[in-house]
């Protein structure tokens, strides 16, 4: 104590921070990485590894490393076996039998069986579980009465024979294969899930390509290379998930190489494609996704079309992408991305702010005051500026609401918003995707149509294209469908957001996929 | 002394049952529902209602207050609404990394601090003084969002000498500790200066001049002693939050503690998470102010701890 404080002040504290840094110092480098390993960035910790349980992007781009379904959607989009050796369709469409390849085997080494199809399906349908994933297969016949309790099994599920199964639909439904690509469609054993019990989420068992080797949680996820994977190993040794928050941070860890593949945030994206070092190693792919202010089309004042459409007019959609999001989409048409539609649609709003103003000051009488709910996301909050300031000068006086997400969901569910922003990524690639759910008057509220849109025959005509099997008769359909809700505006269509990655330069054979689950890891090498 | 510690501790029970009541109607309280976050973006009101009776929110919030507290007589905490796994498993496997990065922080900032602070005391007006007070002026007003993110730039992209992110040992420990520190370190200092300069103008220092007593042991047995009351207080009351974990640090460096954790419940609204962080954040908090007036005896024979003379 007296040498600690008496007269050598400094001395004392420059001994304590040498010896510090003598603690420290064999230690410092600034390298964090497993050799061998490709090393990705996750922005959250997924919340569980589950595929009966799963919601979440991220949860759902690593379920694919792990899981397989009996089907899966290559680079172009097309649905290829991936359990399934082979399928036919019959019965005018309601009739699916699989042929299942031999030899796929679990990672605890048994081999999938048309009993573990069946065993996956009825536990995303059991009325005892708790998958919020039922949707994806209640189609199947005899479904909704399992869920209900009323009976044992599902009368549509039938195993032929050990490597045989034969799926009954209550009615055709021509995205059915689609559908099946979708997490919530992986196939477990059922012995691990009975032997891990709800713990399964974090001790998943598939027949990936990849296995869980360490989650630690909100820190790092590691999956290892599955060597007998049916369809031929990964080139990598394995993948490991880094989870970090901050984007400032990720990019940091980039550029020291901890990191090989990262998302570009927003303000990082002008340096990284105008750099000579980076430029050659950006990716991009058009996004399977639709960007949108949605209207309240259920009451006072936007259930007017002609305001809606006024409202539309008055935004300048191509200065905000051009400007705000550095080009980084295209202005979209309608709900349907383009890389989805094969037929013409026609956004009739195009920016005109005199005539907006003039229908909006004719059509709005009484109260010119909107509320406009947003989530408390930073680029949201500046979107909402801006789109307030064109709104304003049209001579609507926009409130904005912000709130925190899962409020802001349960507020724009139950119909509180007038304006809301609020964006779509699509579950599999079919127009269905972005028709059924977001504009049939079944789906108001939670179940996608936020905006409460009603129209008979948009309704029947997206009910005519799902029960199609022949694909131009479905595009007439969803065709003439995306036209007439263009016309009705029930939102304001503003972009499909491109999405930009950027690798280390001995990255090799990376691709950036529209859907999470289309990436199996298989390519990517060193 | 034992008496009285095993008082304050059994008082924790009714003090956790009127925080578990208090946090559990807020909770209840705020705007949002965690249903529409777990269904995804398209689920049926069956679905809603489904998982709505499967976590119980279907039930009267006084039924489920009651449930979730005989979960807590029984040692549990329940599971969280979005990984299943059970809240107190993630708080006992996130608790030690919080401890190490709180420990890293009042190792960085407590000796420099008392010993800066007792410096610009005993020097004041001069230029150390002036130097020391300015600095840890900046050192408080500096948030730790934007000195993290400086501390990340200088140590790690310019001298590549530590990682900028990840839950480990030593070289992860360092960068997060020292952001912490900063604002520790400059509350110290200050507490120091002013409980030492109160301290150096008492008769009884005074006293100790007039008999002759040497610089060295005034400064340490008579000054530093009474001197160092505020300064305990201080100490416990940083490392006690630094405990219940430290949102903005955490999330630049990636570090995986108790502060990011609730931060995702709450944002989420994984009641569970919420509830069970709150509980064990109040017995941490309490705890730590029970050691802290053990200290006070220790460095203070003055104060008793009979608790009916405080």
């Amino acid at each position: 104590m007296q040498y600690i404080f008496g007269r050598n002040y400094w001395n004392t504290l420059s001994v304590f921070f040498l010896l510090a840094f003598l603690i420290i110092s064999p230690a410092c480098s600034s390298r964090n990485r497993t050799e061998g390993f490709i090393h990705y960035r996750l922005n959250y910790n997924p919340t569980t590894l589950d595929p009966a349980l799963i919601v979440d992007v991220t949860g759902g781009l690593i379920a694919a490393k792990l899981f397989n379904g009996l089907v899966r959607l290559d680079e172009k989009l097309n649905v290829i076996p991936d359990i399934a050796e082979r399928w036919e369709i019959k019965g005018r469409g309601t009739e699916y039998l699989f042929f299942l390849k031999h030899n796929v085997k679990f990672l605890n080494n048994r081999e999938v069986t048309a009993y573990d199809i069946k065993y996956s399906f009825k536990r995303i349908l059991d009325p005892g579980g708790r998958s919020p994933n039922s949707w994806v297969l209640d189609k199947i016949l005899g479904a909704r009465e399992y869920m209900s309790g009323r009976v044992a099994d599902v009368e549509g599920l039938e195993v032929k024979d050990r490597y045989t199964l034969k799926i009954k639909l209550v009615k055709p439904f021509s995205p059915f294969l689609n559908l099946l690509t979708m997490t919530a469609a992986y196939i477990v054993p059922e012995e691990e899930v009975k032997r891990w019990g709800a713990d399964f989420a974090s001790h998943p068992v598939g027949s990936g390509p990849f296995r869980l080797k360490e989650w630690r949680h909100n820190n790092r996820l590691t999956l290892e290379k599955n060597g007998d994977y049916f369809d031929g190993p990964a080139a990598i040794k394995g993948i490991v998930y880094r989870i970090i928050p901050e984007d400032l941070t990720a990019v940091s860890e980039f550029e020291l190489g901890n990191l090989d593949v990262i998302s570009i945030p927003s303000y990082e994206y002008s340096r990284y494609v105008r750099s000579p070092k980076w430029r050659s190693l950006v990716s991009s792919v058009e996004g399977l996704n639709t960007y949108y202010l949605g209207f309240n089309c259920a009451r006072a004042p936007f259930n007017n079309i002609g305001l809606r459409k006024a409202v539309s007019s008055s935004i300048d959609r191509k200065k905000i992408l051009d400007t705000f999001y550095e080009g980084r989409g295209r202005l979209a048409e309608g709900p349907v991305p383009d890389l989805l539609r094969r037929w013409y649609t026609h956004n009739p709003n195009r920016y005109d702010p005199s005539a907006a103003k003039k229908i909006i000051e004719k059509e709005v009488v009484d109260n010119r005051t909107v509320n406009f709910y947003i989530t408390a996301d930073q680029e949201v909050v500046d979107i909402a500026e801006v789109i307030q300031s064109y709104l304003k000068k049209a001579g609507l006086d926009v409130r904005i609401k912000q709130l925190e997400w899962s409020a802001y969901k349960a507020a724009i569910n139950n119909g509180e918003a007038d304006l809301f922003w609020i964006s779509w990524w699509a579950d599999y690639p079919d127009p269905e995707n972005f028709l059924f759910p977001l504009f049939h008057s079944s789906n108001h509220g939670a179940s996608g149509n936020r905006a409460r849109y009603t129209n008979k025959e948009v309704d029947r005509l997206i009910e005519a294209g799902q029960r199609s099997v022949d694909l131009s008769e479905r595009d007439s359909a969803y065709g003439v469908a995306e036209n007439i809700i263009s016309e009705e505006s029930p939102w304001v269509f503003f972009w499909h957001k491109t999405d930009y990655t950027v690798r280390q330069p001995y990255v090799r054979n990376y691709r950036i996929y529209p859907i999470y689950s289309m990436d199996k890891g298989l390519e990517v090498s060193f | 002394m034992s008496s009285y510690i095993i008082k304050r501790v059994i008082l924790l029970i009714p003090m956790l049952l009127g925080i578990t009541m208090i946090t559990f109607a807020l909770t209840k309280a705020l705007p949002g529902d965690p249903v529409y976050t777990m269904v995804g973006e398209r689920s049926s009101l069956e679905i809603i209602e489904k998982v709505r009776r499967e976590i119980g929110a279907d039930k009267g919030i006084v039924r489920q207050y009651i449930e979730y507290v005989s979960l807590l007589a029984k040692g549990e905490m329940g599971r969280s609404y979005y990984t299943n796994r059970k809240v107190l498993d993630d708080i006992k496997s996130r608790f030690p990394k919080t401890l190490v990065l709180a420990a890293g922080a009042m190792f960085i900032a407590v000796p420099p601090g008392i010993g800066l602070g007792l410096l610009a005391a005993l020097r004041k007006g001069a230029i150390a003084d002036r130097i020391i007070s300015t600095a840890s002026m900046i050192f408080i007003s500096v948030p730790v969002f934007w000195s993290g993110l400086l501390i990340m730039l200088f140590f790690s992209l310019s001298l590549k000498l530590l990682p900028p992110s990840g839950t480990g040992g030593p070289r992860y420990i360092l960068l997060p500790s020292l952001t912490l520190a900063l604002p520790a370190l400059a509350t110290i200092i200050r507490v120091t200066r002013v409980s030492v300069l109160d301290v150096v103008n008492m008769p009884f220092i005074r006293t100790a001049r007039a008999k002759g007593i040497k610089k060295k042991s005034i400064n340490t047995l008579h000054i530093m002693k009474n001197a160092l009351i505020p300064v305990v207080t201080v100490i416990g009351l940083d490392f006690g939050s630094y405990l219940n974990g430290a949102v903005l640090t955490e999330t630049i460096f990636g570090w995986d503690g108790i502060g990011r954790f609730m931060m995702e419940g709450i944002i989420k609204r994984d009641y569970p998470v919420i509830m069970g962080c709150i509980i064990v954040g109040t017995v941490i908090f309490v705890l730590i102010n029970l050691l802290v007036d053990v200290i006070y005896h220790y460095v203070d024979p003055r104060v008793r701890l009979h608790g009916t003379d405080r």
